[in-house]
C-alpha cells in the first residue's frame, strides 16, 4: 500500500507532507531527466564511434549482411539443436554428481576416506584444466581406448566432457553451500539423535541447496555457452555449423546469427538467477526482523 | 537420595577449552522428577554442564552416567543416549526450510521410527495444548521468539524424553515474551518432566526447582532447595551473585 492511496480514518496529509512529496517528484523528474541524458550520449556516443569508423562498411558487408544470416539460419537452427540437447543433457547429471562429490568431501565416515580423497583430487584437478582442453582429451583419447559397451561418438564424449568440469565446479558451490549453514542447526539436530547422514538428508542440505540456486544458475548460464567449445572437435553444433558456412561463404554474419541465439538462450535464465536472488534476499531480510 | 538409580549422574566431570577450565569435578545427580535449576554468571559452565550431559561435548575427566549405566565410555553410541534426553537451546535451533509441524516430527519419524500419522497426531496435541494450534503450518520465521521457543520446547518433548535439559531458553526474549515460555516450564515441572534448567529468571527458579545449583569458575559452589540457597545463601560467593541479580 503506498502513502498515496486514499488517505486512512481520520487522516488527510498535512501540508508539509504534501510539499515533501512535491519535492520529491520534483527529484524523480530531475533523475529520470539525467538518466535519459546520459543514456543517449553514452549510446549515441559508441554508435558514432562505431559507425563512422574507416571500416564500418566492410564490417557491416560481412558481419550484418541480411542476406547470409537467412541463408545460414536453418543449418544454424539444426546445429543449435545440438548445443541445446547437450546442455539439457548435461545439466542434471552434473547436479547428481557435483552434490555426491560435496557429500563425499563432507563426509566424516572412515569407510568413505578414500572416495573423500579422490573428490579432493578430483575437484582440484578438473577445475585447473581449461573445459576445452577437457574437451579435447575427452573426444578424442576415449574413443581410442576402444571400450567395449560404450559410446565412441564425439558428441557423447564432449558431453562427458562438460560434465566432468562442469561438476567440479557444482561441487564446490554445494560445499560452500553445505559449510554455510549455520552449525547450531547441526546441534540441535544432534540433540534430537538424528545421525549425521540424517542430519544432511532432512536439515543441512536442504538448506544449502537453496541458498546456492543463484550461483548454480550462474555456473549453468556458463553451461550453456560452453557447449559452444564441443565445435572444436568437429561437432556440428551451431558454431561449428557457423564456421563451416563463413569458411565456404567468406562472409562471418553466421557467428552473429549464433551469438544471438546463445544470448537468447542465455538471457531469461539470468533474469531468473536476478529474480532469485533477489526473493532469497528479501526472505533472509525479513528472517531479520 | 532415593534407592532408585539416578536419571542421571556427573562425577567428577572436567571440562577445559585449551587452558581454561570450564567444569572443574562438577557432580551432579537428577533423580526422576527432580527440577534442578543450574543458576550462576556468564560463563560459569553452566551451558557447557548441559552439553556435557547431552553429550553435544566430550569431557576431559570423570564419568556421566544414564540410568546407571556410563554414558561417558566412547563405544556407547551418543544417540542412543540423546534418544531419551531432550534439549532446547537458548537460541531455538529451529529448521527454517520446515513448517512448526515438519518440525516437530521430524526425530519422531526418522529417530523413533513413529509412523508420519502417529507423530503428527501427538505434535498436534502438544502444540494445542501450548497455544500453537494456528501455527502448525508456518515456518519458524512467521514466528515471534517466544513461539519458537515454545516449538522448540514442543519439538523436544515430541520423542517423550525422560530428561529434558533446557539451555537458558528465555535469555533471548524480550522481556514481555518470557512469560508465555516460563509458564510452560512451570506446567512441565508441576507434572512431573525430570529437567535440568540453566537460568537466569531467580524468581521462576525459586518457584519450580527442587534444588538449586550455583556454579562458579567451572565448579558447584552451593546446591540444595531453592529456600536455602536463593534466600540463605552459605557461601559468600552466592550472596554476591543474588545481590546482583535479584530484584532488590
Amino acid at each position: 500500500m503506498s502513502a498515496d492511496e486514499a488517505p486512512a480514518r481520520g487522516w488527510t496529509p498535512s501540508p508539509r507532507e504534501l510539499e515533501r512529496r512535491s519535492a520529491r517528484a520534483r527529484q524523480t523528474r530531475r533523475r529520470v531527466a539525467a538518466a535519459s541524458v546520459a543514456t543517449v550520449a553514452v549510446v549515441g556516443g559508441l554508435a558514432a564511434v562505431v559507425l563512422l569508423s574507416p571500416g564500418w562498411p566492410r564490417v557491416r558487408e560481412s558481419f550484418f549482411d541480411g542476406f547470409h544470416a537467412r541463408e545460414s539460419l536453418p543449418a544454424i537452427v539444426d546445429g543449435f539443436w545440438i548445443n541445446v540437447k547437450m546442455f539439457l543433457i548435461a545439466e542434471p547429471l552434473i547436479l547428481v554428481l557435483g552434490l555426491a562429490i560435496a557429500l563425499v568431501r563432507s563426509s566424516r565416515s572412515p569407510w568413505l576416506v578414500p572416495l573423500r580423497g579422490i573428490g579432493v583430487v578430483y575437484t582440484d584437478v578438473v577445475r585447473g584444466v581449461p573445459t576445452l582442453l577437457l574437451v579435447f582429451l575427452f573426444a578424442f583419447g576415449m574413443p581410442a581406448l576402444d571400450l567395449q559397451g560404450i559410446p565412441s561418438s564425439s558428441f557423447f564424449w564432449a558431453t562427458v566432457a562438460l560434465v566432468v568440469s562442469y561438476s567440479a565446479y557444482v561441487a564446490e558451490v554445494f560445499r560452500a553451500g553445505i559449510d554455510s549453514v549455520h552449525p547450531s542447526q547441526w546441534l540441535s539436530s544432534q540433540a534430537l539423535a538424528l545421525s549425521r547422514g540424517q542430519t544432511l538428508r532432512h536439515v543441512v542440505v536442504p538448506q544449502a541447496v537453496r541458498r546456492v540456486v543463484p550461483p548454480l544458475l550462474n555456473d549453468f548460464v556458463s553451461l550453456q555457452k560452453d557447449t559452444a567449445l564441443v565445435a572444436s572437435v568437429s561437432i556440428f553444433d551451431a558454431l561449428f555449423t557457423a564456421r563451416d558456412y563463413a569458411n565456404y561463404n567468406f562472409n562471418y554474419t553466421p557467428y552473429v546469427v549464433v551469438a544471438c541465439f546463445f544470448v537468447a538462450m542465455t538471457v531469461p535464465l539470468a533474469r531468473l538467477c536476478d529474480w532469485l536472488a533477489a526473493r532469497i534476499a528479501r526472505r533472509e531480510r525479513a528472517g531479520v526482523l | 537420595m532415593t534407592a532408585a538409580a539416578p536419571v542421571i549422574e556427573a562425577r567428577n566431570v572436567r571440562k577445559t577449552y585449551g587452558d581454561r577450565v570450564v567444569l572443574d569435578d562438577v557432580a551432579l545427580a537428577v533423580h526422576a522428577g527432580d527440577v534442578v535449576c543450574l543458576i550462576g554468571a556468564s560463563g560459569s559452565g553452566k551451558s557447557t554442564l548441559l552439553r556435557c550431559l547431552d553429550l553435544l561435548e566430550d569431557i576431559d575427566d570423570g564419568v556421566i552416567e544414564l540410568n546407571g549405566r556410563e554414558v561417558s565410555d566412547p563405544l556407547v553410541d551418543p544417540r542412543e543416549v540423546r534418544r531419551s534426553i531432550g534439549m532446547v537451546f537458548q537460541a531455538y535451533n529451529l529448521f527454517p526450510h520446515l513448517s512448526v509441524l515438519d518440525n516437530c516430527t521430524l526425530a519422531p519419524r526418522k529417530v523413533h521410527g513413529r509412523s508420519r500419522a502417529e507423530a503428527e497426531a501427538g505434535a498436534r496435541e502438544l502444540l494445542v495444548r501450548f497455544g500453537l494450534g494456528d501455527r502448525v503450518d508456518q515456518h519458524p520465521d512467521r514466528l515471534s521468539g517466544g513461539q519458537q521457543q515454545r516449538v522448540a520446547l514442543v519439538r523436544a518433548l515430541c520423542t517423550g524424553p525422560r530428561l529434558l535439559l533446557l539451555d537458558e531458553i528465555t535469555a533471548a526474549l524480550d522481556p514481555e515474551l518470557v512469560g508465555e515460555v516460563l509458564d510452560i516450564v512451570r506446567d512441565l515441572a508441576r507434572a512431573g518432566t525430570t529437567m535440568v534448567l540453566a537460568t537466569h529468571e531467580m524468581v521462576f527458579a525459586r518457584d519450580v526447582a527442587t534444588r538449586v545449583c550455583f556454579l562458579d569458575g567451572g565448579r558447584i559452589l552451593e546446591s540444595g532447595p531453592p529456600e536455602q540457597v536463593l534466600v540463605t545463601p552459605e557461601q559468600p560467593r552466592t550472596r554476591e551473585f543474588l545481590r546482583r541479580v535479584l530484584p532488590r
